[in-house]
């Protein structure tokens, strides 16, 4: 199921971007640019978590911009009402991890396409985010909030730790539990999972649920990082968090990739961004080359899975 | 990933961590000339708008010799991207940072950092938020651009001053929460609340764009049938505006009064479909945004507010 050979594929892609950036511009390679990438690549690594989880299972999730902009509000409103973080956090992560649920629920039970059901939620929460905060961003928080994104342990800033603590636990669900098994199983085969006895509406279901999840863990990262909780927030995170994930060498057929292609994946979108931007280059042709990149790394991809079958 | 996958991982990234670092050697002497940089990050590059400040930016950039770097969120609302294309610029070094906000208040988070790196701000037509800036310690050295309220006022007089102080007026509004618009909406409600002839009878975003001025002013034409006199609080707005006017079939009842003096405006008033619009001068803020950058750098000192002018553009005076 795993084929080291395409992760490593993709860490090469990696590695030799930094290369090229690293001759290219004197500021690439200093410890303060590598942490400024890894921290501006925290919040898309996190949705593309979820994204991985669904698409793993053969789904696709295009609420997640959708889902961070409501759980955002959520959090920014609740906090600004005087609650403290002990309940704001767990209200926006709740709201979050329902919306994944309701996507889920839908798809499983309702026996509708990913596509169509979350195409819906994303204008959904979408709305919804907007009609609480009458469109209007929630700013200015306390700074003991805000540490989740300013903060630092050591010379690391805080979205990066979080970001490593979210992957090694969900890397320990989808490799050592055996929700994690399934995930691959049912996108693998759903029919064959599901005449084995495994409940796979209720494991979609909950597929789904992680991604609501992820997308609000990551607005509570940009929501202290921007010191406000927009309703506008998170537009076109969906093609983000599916680009670092498909780079990571994940099939969207479903049933084959890992969690660590996709980190490398978000980090290859990261650091293209960065490297484009140190540069000087074009913002027009920032996103000439980071579609080309996409399209580039899945072909190469798809060249090497044709390659490992004959 | 197994162990030993890990293993042969961390194996790759020390070769190829020791294979660039040699390869890299001689690479780090061409940094370049020593002309300063400044850095000018704008919300967007697909607004012709901040493709004329641009222009009058780099114009003041060759005439000074300073290199002038531009960045740009692929969309106007993206504040988080903006933070990161100036964290980004920070890291190479640059003299001074010359900005157009994208959120009053979002960006102040990323001032911080410039303060903290030591660059000097200058920020240009969107003003940050000033309470934001001044809890987080930032001071930016200076603000160049119009006065949106006095533009918004501008045109609220002239709606009074062609109708007779009767009209029954629909706005159309930025992105809710923005200074700019929001500026221009008070100056143009307090400029028409003397008149008791003026009824807003319909206010609503468009959020900047011209599709969504299309779509939300058919949407108001259909509340409100008697709706004669439209004020746009940006010209891209107003031209969707015009369009759901004619699809209406009422080209040269209503009138649209806008904001920027785009070259689309300008033509349509010329042509009589548009009736006035705010002129603003971004060509001109671009280049008193750099010539400020460029005297902070010097350590010359510059006034806290630069004014730059506006003007009503109409049939009249129209080019």
């Amino acid at each position: 199921m795993i084929v080291p050979a395409r992760q490593f594929g993709t860490l090469i892609g990696l590695l030799a971007l930094c290369a090229i950036l690293w001759i290219l511009t004197p500021h690439f390679m200093s410890v303060s640019n590598l942490l400024n990438v890894a921290e501006q690549t925290s919040i898309n690594a996190i949705v593309a978590v979820g994204m991985t989880f669904v698409i793993l299972s053969g789904g696709i999730d295009l609420s997640v911009g959708s889902i961070v902009a409501l759980s955002g509000v959520v959090l920014g409103t609740s906090l600004q009402a005087g609650h403290s973080l002990a309940v704001a956090l767990p209200l926006s992560l709740a709201v979050g991890l329902l919306c994944g649920l309701a996507n889920g629920a839908l798809v499983s039970w309702g026996g509708l396409p990913p596509f169509i059901v979350t195409l819906g939620t994303m204008s959904i929460a979408r709305g919804a985010a907007l009609l609480f905060t009458e469109g209007r961003p929630v700013s200015g928080f306390d700074p003991s909030f805000r540490v989740l994104a300013t903060g630092r342990v050591g010379f690391i800033p805080a979205p990066v730790i979080e970001t490593t603590v979210v992957y090694a636990a969900a890397h320990f669900v989808l490799a050592r539990t055996t929700f994690g098994r399934y995930v691959y199983a049912i996108g693998g085969n759903e029919e064959a999972t599901r005449l084995s006895g495994v409940s796979v509406r209720f494991h979609k279901t909950m597929i789904y649920g992680v991604s609501g999840l992820m997308s609000a863990l990551a607005a509570v990262i940009l929501t202290a990082r921007l010191n406000s909780a927009q309703p506008i927030a998170g537009m076109m995170y969906e093609l983000d968090a599916i680009a670092a994930t498909v780079i990571g060498g994940t099939s969207l057929m479903g049933g084959d990739g890992t969690l660590a292609g996709t980190l490398v994946g978000a980090l290859i979108m990261g650091v293209l961004r960065n490297g484009l931007n140190l540069l000087g280059v074009s913002s027009f042709l920032q996103q000439i080359v980071i579609g080309a990149v996409i399209v580039v790394a899945v072909l190469i991809d798809t060249v090497l899975k044709r390659k490992n079958r004959t | 990933m197994t162990w030993n996958d890990m293993k042969k991982t961390i194996a790759l990234v020390l070769t190829a961590a020791a294979l660039s670092a040699s390869c890299n050697r001689g690479a780090t002497g061409n940094a370049g000339t020593s002309k300063p940089t400044v850095a000018l990050v704008l919300k967007t590059l697909n607004h012709p708008f901040f493709v004329d400040m641009r222009r009058g930016a780099q114009e003041a950039a060759d005439r000074l010799g300073v290199t002038l770097q531009v960045q740009a969120a692929e969309r106007e609302i993206d504040v988080e991207k903006q933070m990161q294309i100036v964290e980004n610029m920070i890291q190479t070094g640059i003299q001074a940072l010359c900005i157009t906000p994208s959120g009053s208040r979002e960006i102040v988070s990323a001032l911080v950092k410039a303060k903290d790196a030591k660059v000097p701000i200058v920020v240009v037509d969107t003003r940050v938020d000033a309470k934001a800036a001044a809890d987080a310690g930032v001071r930016p050295e200076t603000f160049v651009g119009s006065d949106n309220y006095e533009g918004g006022k501008l045109a609220g007089e002239y709606l009074i001053r062609v109708t007779g102080g009767k009209a029954r007026v629909g706005i159309l509004e930025g992105i809710p929460g923005h200074e700019t618009g929001d500026s221009r909406m008070r100056g143009f409600r307090d400029a028409v609340k003397g008149s008791p002839g003026i009824t807003i009878v319909a206010s609503q975003p468009a959020n900047w764009e011209r599709d969504q001025g299309f779509n939300v002013f058919q949407n108001m034409l259909q509340a409100h049938q008697d709706i004669d006199s439209v004020f746009a609080c940006s010209d891209l707005m107003a031209l969707g505006a015009i369009e759901a006017i004619a699809a209406a079939g009422k080209t040269g009842r209503i009138r649209v009064i806008g904001f920027d003096a785009l070259d689309d405006a300008k033509k349509a008033i010329a042509a009589g479909t548009m009736e006035a619009s705010v002129a603003q001068f971004p060509s001109e803020m671009g280049r008193a945004a750099v010539e400020s950058a460029v005297k902070v750098i010097r350590g010359e000192t510059v006034p806290p507010d630069i004014k730059v002018k506006l003007e009503l553009v109409t049939k009249d005076n129209v080019k």
